[in-house]
Formats: structure tokens, sequence, C-alpha cells
């Protein structure tokens, strides 16, 4: 519960760049969020650890209640560290009605994540395969709409996707890492 | 301008993504080494709006519009167009199903009807060079609004234009800003002006669009807000998956600094102003309001109930007022062509009061099942049918049209009837959509609409921020309602409940997300009630898309056991030797439909579940 416990845990340099980054954003509107966004993105594996959260709680005098509903509200933020590959499949309306749901169903099915059995749920997901070599993720909109069905692979955006060209993708990455 | 030719290419996500960079950087290769770089100029502009077609390269000044284009081909343009003056053919557009292609821009049917307002600026110059703007008459207005216009004056040119939000609520801005300052000067609070450029609704990107080809449009439109306003401060506050809008947005925040026209004492004056952009997160409801001035304070983005008006307390309780990105980038040419030019577009009337009718241009993005995919601006009013037809060029593959959605997740689904249907905002509310930011996804009959009322109830389940129970709890019903329809189990009343939670929270939720949440079940229970009959009383999806409704067989005379559908399915489900006719195993089946696609003879059919038992 102590936050100091969360401090002892973190090692100094992290806590040399933690207190810059908030030192760079105090004061500035909505900085609760850039701070995170800035911690997310220096950490290797895009997340945010929950040692992180205390420390910045404990530095910042803000609760740490406030920060973790925060972390949590926002879709942008991961509590768990991400795969070495990040697919983004776009959800958004163009998308769907060009049958974003399929390749989505499909890749978790190549991926060996859950089948569709959650189906019925909603549709927002974020899951990492065991192995943390793929990390597979939906998003509502690209803005890339006139490209539908659209997916981001590493943050590079492909249009007009098909399975076919998914599994490419996925071929080629797999064959990069071997 | 010293050079004969200008060759635009575009630099919009969607040409980006093709590799437009690209096919600009041989260009300009080429052209260096045919010796034409004192003639013939590169420019990049933001996105055309054609974006499906890209990436896109049209050369000036005779507008021959180049589609598709590779790198490859960018030698050929320069060899054959920019040395030899003959247009490449292979690249010119055709219309789907056409043979002949159509040259020139002007000519091409997706551009003939569109209306340039907002949008004047697009793919016309480099929107990352504030001369560029400048060069046509960018800035002029601010000049204006600041040396010959009180802010009164300001107020009251807006308000005789009607304009009416763009961001979805559709509430007159002159008004808006005229309470906002107000507001400040009674309480001797400094007021904020604020950007909406969070653009949440899925399948929309006008927003985006606006920034990337023309971002100056946008800034010098907060200026003379902020004049107007008397704000000193002021906030974009744009969607973190808009990586170049916002790299380009903050080069042209630089450059008007550079050039004085932010900062202390603009042009001179006593004016004092400045704006900053602050990245979302990744929540829809975040466009709302009051939910984004709290994610500008660094919360969660909750809204709060609305007798607190955002113009008398928004961010950190100042007056703040908010406008979407596209009615920010309207301002500077009401002010420059005047009021009595923007009413002449549109329809009704608005010169008693901005409620009569809706004036001006509106950009919508047009998308889903239409031939033409892209972002088109037209005056209000316009029929539906000319957007959906003449503009967008009809539904491809010979299917037929079904539905059309508007207004976003929380708008509704038109159907043929309302195909002749003015498009402007009271129209819309009346046939029980909305106009909402301007996102349009045409459906064809190969989409089930319950199934399109369940994604975006699914949508909103996700995103709605759980702070009052209608909201929360209503729409966990609404899905679960229609998840049982879509999986065959529906109950016949069904279509009651539904009707009636979407009653209460139209009457009991806090914010707009959820008063407006249960339009798109209940418009497509208002239009296609036969469908959600289907499902329930006979275990049908017409449309053929529930898969728990339908499953695959393989055409036993059709199939010549050539063995491809089984290497399609991923989960071993069709069995059969070669050249011997294959069958499906319906226990391993999970109708991802992967077998149809492989299958060369067309020998596999999806058919409705009850046929095969
Ligand atoms: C759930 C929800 C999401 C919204 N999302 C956006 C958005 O992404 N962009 C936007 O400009 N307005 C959005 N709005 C509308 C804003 O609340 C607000 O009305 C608008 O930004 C005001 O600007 P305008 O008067 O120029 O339209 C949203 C409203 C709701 C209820
Ligand atoms: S709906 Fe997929 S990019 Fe917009
Ligand atoms: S990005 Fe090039 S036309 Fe839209």
């Amino acid at each position: 519960m102590k936050q100091t416990h969360g401090q002892a845990r973190l090692p100094i340099e992290d806590q040399d760049f933690v207190d810059g980054v908030i030192a760079r954003y105090q004061e500035r509107p909505g900085r609760l969020l850039s701070i995170l966004e800035a911690l997310q993105e220096h950490h290797p594996r895009k997340f945010l650890p929950i040692e992180v959260l205390d420390y910045v709680a404990a530095k910042a005098g803000i609760p740490t209640a406030q920060i973790y509903s925060v972390a949590t509200f926002y879709a942008l933020f991961n509590l768990q560290p991400q795969g070495e590959n990040t697919i983004c499949i776009c959800r958004g309306t163009a998308c769907h009605t060009r049958g974003s749901r399929n390749l989505l169903e499909r890749l978790k099915l190549e991926l060996g994540l859950r089948a569709g059995e959650e189906e019925g749920g909603a549709d927002k997901i974020s899951v990492t395969t065991p192995d943390g070599k793929f990390t597979l993720r939906t998003v509502a909109c690209f803005g890339q709409c006139a490209l539908a069905p659209v997916v981001e692979v590493n943050h590079s955006i492909l249009g007009h996707v098909n399975e076919q060209a998914l599994q490419r993708e996925i071929e080629a990455l797999e064959g990069r890492r071997k | 301008m010293p050079y004969r030719t200008n060759v635009l290419v575009c630099a919009g996500t969607g040409c980006v993504s093709g590799n437009s960079f690209g096919v600009a950087q041989t260009l300009e290769n080429e052209i260096r080494k045919l010796g034409l770089d004192q003639e013939v100029q590169v420019i990049r502009t933001g996105c055309q709006g054609f974006c499906a077609e890209g990436p896109i390269v049209i050369v000036q000044p005779d507008g021959i519009f180049y589609c598709g284009v590779q790198q490859k081909d960018a030698v050929y343009i320069a060899q054959e167009h920019l040395l030899k003056g003959r247009p490449v053919r292979k690249l010119l557009y055709s219309p789907p199903a056409e043979k002949k292609p159509i040259p020139a821009l002007k000519d091409i049917p997706f551009f003939a009807k569109q209306r340039l307002v907002v949008l004047r600026n697009r793919g016309a110059i480099d929107p990352e060079r504030i001369d560029d703007y400048i060069a046509v008459d960018g800035y002029a207005a601010l000049v204006k609004a600041l040396t010959e216009m009180t802010p009164e004056q300001i107020l009251g040119e807006i308000k005789k234009s009607g304009l009416r939000g763009r961001g979805g609520g559709g509430f007159p801005t002159g008004i808006k800003w005229e309470t906002c300052r107000k507001a400040a000067v009674s309480r001797a609070v400094d007021p904020v002006v604020v950007c909406n450029a969070d653009e949440g609704d899925p399948g929309a990107f006008m927003d985006r669009s606006i920034i990337e080809s023309d971002p100056h449009s946008v800034v010098e439109g907060m200026i003379i807000g902020a004049r107007a306003i008397g704000a000193k401060e002021g906030f974009v506050y744009i969607r973190h998956e808009y990586p170049i809008a916002r790299e380009r947005l903050k080069k042209a925040l630089d450059q008007a600094r550079e050039y004085g026209l932010l900062g202390e004492n603009i042009f001179g004056t006593m004016m004092n102003f400045d704006i900053e952009i602050v990245q979302g997160a990744g929540a829809f409801v975040c466009g709302e309001s009051t939910a984004l001035m709290a994610s500008l304070e660094g919360k969660v983005g909750e809204p709060r109930a609305k007798y607190i008006h955002t113009v008398e307390y928004g961010y950190k309780n100042r007056p703040t007022n908010l406008n979407n990105v596209e009615t920010w980038a309207n301002v500077p040419l009401i002010i420059n062509r005047g009021a009595e030019w923007f009413t002449s577009m549109g329809s009704g009337d608005v010169s008693e009061n901005p409620w009569g009718g809706s004036s001006g241009t509106k950009v919508f993005s047009l998308v889903g099942k239409v031939k033409n995919t892209g972002l088109i601006e037209v005056p209000m009013g316009i029929p539906l049918r000319e957007i959906v037809f003449d503009i967008g060029g009809g539904i491809p593959e010979g299917r037929s049209f079904k539905a059309v959605q508007t207004g976003g997740p929380s708008g509704g689904c038109l159907p043929e009837s309302a195909l002749d249907m003015p498009v402007d905002f009271d129209s819309l509310t009346e046939a029980g959509s909305m106009m909402g930011s301007g996102g349009m996804i045409v459906m064809d009959d190969q989409t089930c609409m319950v199934d399109v009322a369940r994604y975006f109830i699914a949508f909103l389940t996700e995103e709605s921020c759980g702070k009052c129970v209608p909201c929360r709890e209503g729409l966990r019903s609404s899905l679960d309602a229609l998840n049982r329809i879509t999986q065959g189990t529906g109950k016949p009343d069904d279509i009651g409940l539904l009707r009636e939670i979407g009653e209460v929270m139209q009457d009991c939720c806090l914010c707009a997300l959820g008063t407006s949440a249960a339009n798109p079940v209940l418009s497509t229970i208002q239009y296609f009630k036969d469908e959600y009959e289907a499902h329930i009383n006979k275990g049908v999806c017409p449309a053929g898309v529930c898969t728990a409704l339908i499953e695959y067989q393989i055409d036993p005379e059709k199939c010549d056991g050539c063995h491809a559908c089984v290497h399609g399915c991923s989960t071993n489900a069709i069995i059969g030797n070669v050249k011997q006719v294959h069958f499906i195993d319906k226990e391993k089946c999970i109708k991802c439909g992967a077998c149809v696609e492989a299958c060369k003879r067309n020998g596999i059919l999806k058919v409705p579940r009850s046929h095969a038992a």
C-alpha cells in the first residue's frame, strides 16, 4: 500500500527518467495523459508497469487511484507488456462493412488466440500471444476508411487487406524472427 | 509562378501508405535527370479525397489525373508526360466497369458534383508551406478581422451566416461565441477556445483530411474566433491515431508563430493569442464537450450533466468555446466573402434565425459499399441520391442499395425510400438519423441490418464511460438482446424490449452518447423490422451474414476434388480425397468463408442453417 514501496522497486535510472518526464509536463494541460504516454512510449515493451504508476503517484502528488483510473480508461494505455509485433485491425464501420470481422477471426485462429468463442461480447480486444511475439488489437477507426478494410502492422497502414495478404504479412514477420 | 508545370503528389495518409513519398522522390529525380527542374516542380499536397484510388498524382495546369501511381510509373510520367507532353494512358482514371479513361480531374464524376469551400485548397497547395496558403488569400480574413472589424462585427457576421457546428450537434456557432464572450466579460475570467479534432466516429475522416490538406485554414479560423471571443489561449485536442495530421498542424503553428500570426501583439495589434496541441488517448466519449474538457485537464473523460454549460464553465472552469475542425475552417471564408455569400449555399432560411436551415457546405466521408469511396464536399440540401449514385457511382459488384448510415455510431440507417431527401441538419434528424460529423456509410443487400445495429451497440457498450446507469445498463441489455437475435435465440418480445430500453435511454442518459445510442437500433427497427422478424421467428438471416444462422455446403455438381478449399481451411473442416467430391464437417467449421474464396469453381455455397438440417 505504501507508495515508498513502489518507489523502492523502481531502478534509479528509471526514476530519473520519470522525474524528467514529470518535470517536462508540469503545468501543461492534460499533463497526466502526456506523462503516461511518454512513459509508455519509453518502455521497450510499450506498457506501464504498476511500479511506474506507483512512482508517478508519489512523485507527482496525484492519487494512485486517479492514475489507475486514467490508465485503464483510455485505450492507448497498456498495463500488460506488448508483443514484439503489433497487429491492429480496424473495427470501424467502413471496415466492418467490408469484412474486417473475418480478418479478425482469422487472425485469432492463425495466432492461436481464443477462437471466436466470446462472440457476442464487445468486439474490442488487445491480446498478446503467450510467446510474446504478437499483440493483436482492434481500433475504432484509423481515418483511412476509403481503404477499408485497414490493418496496421507495426505502425504501417495497409489498405484493402484480404485474408491472403494478412497471412503473407504474418509469415513475413515470423520469417524475420527466425 | 515561374514553373511551367506543377506536379501535385498526394501526401495524405492514405496515399502515403501506398508509398506516395517514394513516387514524389522518383519524380523529382527523373525531372532533374531530364533537365526539367527549372520548368517543373513537384508539390506534396494534402489528401485529394479520392484515397481509394491512391496514390494520386495530378499534373497542372491541365488537371490530368493519375491514380494508383507506383514508383516505377513515376518514371513514365516524367519521360512521357512531362518531357513529351503525352499523358500516360494506363495510369489515367477509368470509372469502374468502363474502359474509356477520363484524363481531366474536372470531368471525373466523383469530383464533378462537389462544391469545394472548406476543401478549396485541398491538393492545390503544399500544406506544409505557409506561403502557399498566403498566396491563395490565406490569412487575408485574419487581417480584415483584426484591423477592420470589431469583435462585435465578427460575431454579427458569423451569426448572420447561419453557420452551425459541423461536429455533430449543429449548434449555431455565432450564438455559442457570443455566449462565451458574454460569460467571460461578466465573470471577468479569460476564456479559452478549443478545436475538437478527436474525430472518434468510426468510418469518418473529414477532420483528418482537412488538417492534412489545409491546416492553416483551421488555425486562421481559431485566431479569428479568439479575437471575437477575447481568448488568449487555444487548444487543439487531436486523437493519437492521426500522426501525419498532428505533425502538419504542429508545423503550421510554428510557421504562424514565426510570421507573427500567433503569439504577442499579432499584426502589431494588442491581441495576444497562442494555440497548443493536446493529444487524446483513444476514448470515443472524449469527443463529447464536457468529457473533452475533463480529458484536457488530464482526468478520466467522463461527461457531466449539461445544465452547467461549458461556454460558461468549461476547461478549468473558464468559459470555453469548443468547435469542430470543419466549423473553424469555415470561419475565414465567411469573414472574407461575407455572410451573404455563405447563405447563398444550402437549404432552408437562416435570415431570421440560424435554426431555420443549414447554410454552406458539408464535408462527408463516403465509404462502405459504394464504388467511389472518399472524401467529398457538397452544398447542404443536396439529395442523398446524388451523393450515393452520382458522386459515389452507386453500388459495386452489381449489388443493390440497402441503406446508408449517417451520423456516426449513434446515427441511424436510412433506407432506399429516404434517398430523395435533402441532406441537411433537420431533414436527417426528422428521418431518425442525424448529420453527425459527416460519416456516410453505404450498405448493400449483403449487409444484415440487425448485425449492423449489434455492431454499433457493441461499439457504444465499449465506449460508454459507465458513469450513468441508463447508458451503462441500457446498452448492456440491448447488446444481450441483439446477440440473442443474431444467434438465432431471439424472443418474440425482444423487439419491444429494445424499443423500450431505447426510449428510456433517450430520456434519461447524462450525455449525448447515451441519449442517441439507441438510434441505430430504433432506426433499423423502424425501417427494417422484417429482418428482425426473420431472425427471431424463422431463424433466418436474410442477408446471410449472421454466422450462427448460416452454413457452408459444397455443391457436389461443381466440386472436382481439386483440394484448394482444403488448403484454404484453417480448421481442417473439409474432408475428401483428391478428385473426389469433398464435404464440410459442420462440427469443425467456424464459417469463416475462407473456402469460398479458395474455390475457383464457385462450388461452395452459403445457405440458411435450416435448409441443410
Ligand atoms: C459521444 C460524443 C462524441 C463526439 N465526438 C465528437 C468528435 O469526435 N468531434 C467533434 O467535433 N465533435 C464531437 N462531438 C460533438 C461535441 O460534443 C461538440 O458538440 C462539438 O465539438 C462542438 O463543435 P461544433 O459546434 O463546431 O460542432 C461528440 C459528441 C458526443 C456526444
Ligand atoms: S473504419 Fe476502418 S479506417 Fe475508418
Ligand atoms: S490520401 Fe491521397 S487522396 Fe486521400
